[in-house]
C-alpha cells in the first residue's frame, strides 16, 4: 500500500518534498470535504491519472497501486452497499482510493530522506509544544520500512503452521505475529541506539 | 606504552538479579579482538557494553577514553555496532537511504551525503542495489548493507556481534574477509566461528559470565574446544 521510491527526472520527481506534501494534503482535503459534488470523483480520477503519467510512472504502476488496495476497496464497498445506494457507495470508495493512490504517488516520486526533512521542517514550530519533529520524521520512515518486515513474519508463521499440518486460525496466527513484531521492535530499538539515535 | 583502548575494571552486570557478567577485568589495545564462548556465557553482554547498549551494574568501563554512561552520545559515534540479524538493522526503506540515515544530524550537505553514500556502496559492491528495497537483498548483502551503514559514520571501533551467524559459507567468508582483512578500524568480533576467531590478534573466552582466559588465539581456542568437545 505504501510504495517505494522509483527514480526519475519528471517534474513531480523534481518538485520539492514540502510543497508536494502540502499539495497532496490540499487535494485530499478537497476530495473529502467536497464529497457531495458530482464532479469530485471524476476530477480526482483525472488528477490521479495525470499525476502518474506526468511522473512517467505509467498505467502499470498505477494499476499495481490500485491492486495493492483491493482489500480496502472490497471491504469498503461491501459494508457501504448494506446501508447506502450503490452509486454513493462506489463514489465514496472511489474517493478514498484516489487519495490512497495519490499518497503512493508522493512516496513513489520522493526519497524518504527528503520526506523526513520536509516533515521535520513542517513540524518545527510545534517544537515549543513538546513535539519532536525528528522523532515524527523517523517514525514515518520506519513505518514504511517495517511494513514488508511484518508481512514477512506473517508469511513465515503461515508456512510454519502449514508445515506442521495446523489450520491457520486468527488466535494461532495473531499471537506469534505480535510476539515476532515486538521482538523485532526491541532489536530495531537496539540498532537505532547503536546508530546514535536518541 | 600507549593507553589501552578498551578497559574493563571489575565489571559486573545483573539482569533482574541474574548475573550476566561477573567481575570482568581486562585491558585491550589489539587491532583484532575475538570473543568466544558458549551461548549465554556473557560475550554478547560484553560486546554490548562497548557501545553503551548495556551499562555496568558495578565496576568501571572505558572505551577509547569514553565513559558509556556520561558520554553515551560521543561513544556511539566512536563505536559502531553490527548485530547478527541484518533485518533488524535496516531503518530506512531503500539501500541508499538506509546508509544515508547514519549521516543525519551531522550537518553535511545533500551533495556530501550523496558522495559518501555512493563511495561506501561502491566499496562494498552494493552500487547496483542502491535504489532497491533493502529487505529484498540476500542475507549476505543485508549484512554488507549493515556494515556500510555503520562504517559510513567512520567509527574508531567496530563491534560485530555474531555477524556471520545467519550467513552461508561464502557470505561468511566474504563478511569475515571485510572485517578481518580490510577494516582500518579496531574490531571486536563476537563469534562461534572459530576459524574467524583464529585470525584475530587476541581472543577472549567467556564462561558463565566470567572472562576465563584471554591471549593468543591458538591457546584460547584449544582450551575452548577441549572443554566443549
Amino acid at each position: 500500500m505504501i510504495a517505494l521510491y522509483l527514480p526519475g527526472v519528471s517534474p513531480i520527481h523534481r518538485m520539492p518534498a514540502g510543497p508536494k506534501l502540502l499539495a497532496f494534503m490540499a487535494v485530499a482535503l478537497v476530495v473529502t470535504v467536497a464529497a457531495g459534488f458530482p464532479w469530485t470523483l471524476p476530477a480526482a480520477a483525472i488528477l490521479v491519472v495525470a499525476g502518474y503519467l506526468l511522473a512517467g510512472l505509467g498505467w502499470r504502476v498505477l494499476a499495481r497501486q490500485i491492486f495493492a488496495v483491493r482489500w480496502v476497496i472490497g471491504i469498503m464497498l461491501v459494508t457501504q452497499l448494506v446501508f447506502l445506494p450503490p452509486l454513493v457507495a462506489v463514489a465514496n470508495t472511489g474517493r478514498v482510493v484516489a487519495v490512497i493512490v495519490l499518497a503512493a504517488l508522493i512516496t513513489l516520486t520522493t526519497r524518504i530522506p527528503a520526506l523526513l526533512d520536509a516533515t521535520e521542517r513542517g513540524l518545527g514550530p510545534l517544537r515549543r509544544f513538546g513535539v519532536n519533529p525528528s522523532a515524527v520524521g523517523l517514525l514515518l520512515g520506519m513505518t514504511i520500512t517495517t511494513i514488508p518486515v511484518v508481512a514477512g513474519f506473517a508469511t513465515t508463521i503461515r508456512e510454519a503452521q502449514r508445515a506442521r499440518g495446523a489450520r491457520v486460525r486468527l488466535t494461532t496466527f495473531a499471537v506469534p505475529l505480535l510476539v515476532m513484531s515486538l521482538k523485532h521492535s526491541d532489536d530495531l530499538a537496539d540498532a537505532l541506539a547503536a546508530r546514535g539515535v536518541e | 606504552m600507549t593507553r589501552p583502548e578498551i578497559v574493563f575494571d571489575a565489571v559486573s552486570v545483573d539482569f533482574a538479579g541474574r548475573p550476566a557478567l561477573r567481575e570482568v577485568s581486562v585491558a585491550l589495545d589489539q587491532r583484532r579482538i575475538g570473543v568466544i564462548g558458549s551461548n549465554g556465557s556473557g560475550k554478547s553482554t560484553f560486546a554490548r557494553m562497548l557501545n553503551g547498549l548495556v551499562i555496568a551494574t558495578t565496576g568501571r568501563v572505558r572505551v577509547h577514553g569514553l565513559d558509556p554512561v556520561s558520554q553515551a552520545k560521543q561513544l556511539r559515534r566512536t563505536v559502531g555496532f553490527i548485530f547478527s540479524n541484518p533485518d533488524a538493522q535496516i531503518v530506512m526503506p531503500t539501500v541508499a537511504e538506509d546508509v544515508a540515515f547514519s549521516l543525519r544530524g551531522r550537518g553535511l550537505s545533500h551533495g556530501e551525503v550523496d558522495d559518501r553514500v555512493s563511495s561506501t556502496l561502491d566499496a562494498y559492491g552494493l552500487t547496483a542495489h542502491a535504489e532497491a528495497p533493502a529487505h529484498t537483498l540476500s542475507g549476505g548483502q543485508k549484512q554488507l548493507l549493515a556494515l556500510c551503514a555503520i562504517l559510513i559514520g567512520e567509527p574508531d571501533l567496530l563491534v560485530a556481534d555474531e555477524p556471520t551467524a545467519l550467513l552461508d559459507a561464502s557470505n561468511t567468508k566474504r563478511i569475515g574477509g571485510h572485517l578481518l582483512d580490510e577494516l582500518p578500524q579496531q574490531l571486536v568480533l563476537v563469534t562461534h566461528d572459530l576459524r574467524l576467531a583464529a585470525r584475530c590478534d587476541v581472543v577472549l573466552l567467556f564462561e558463565d559470565g566470567r572472562l576465563v582466559e584471554h591471549g593468543e588465539p591458538g591457546g584460547v581456542i584449544e582450551r575452548y574446544e577441549r572443554e566443549h568437545a
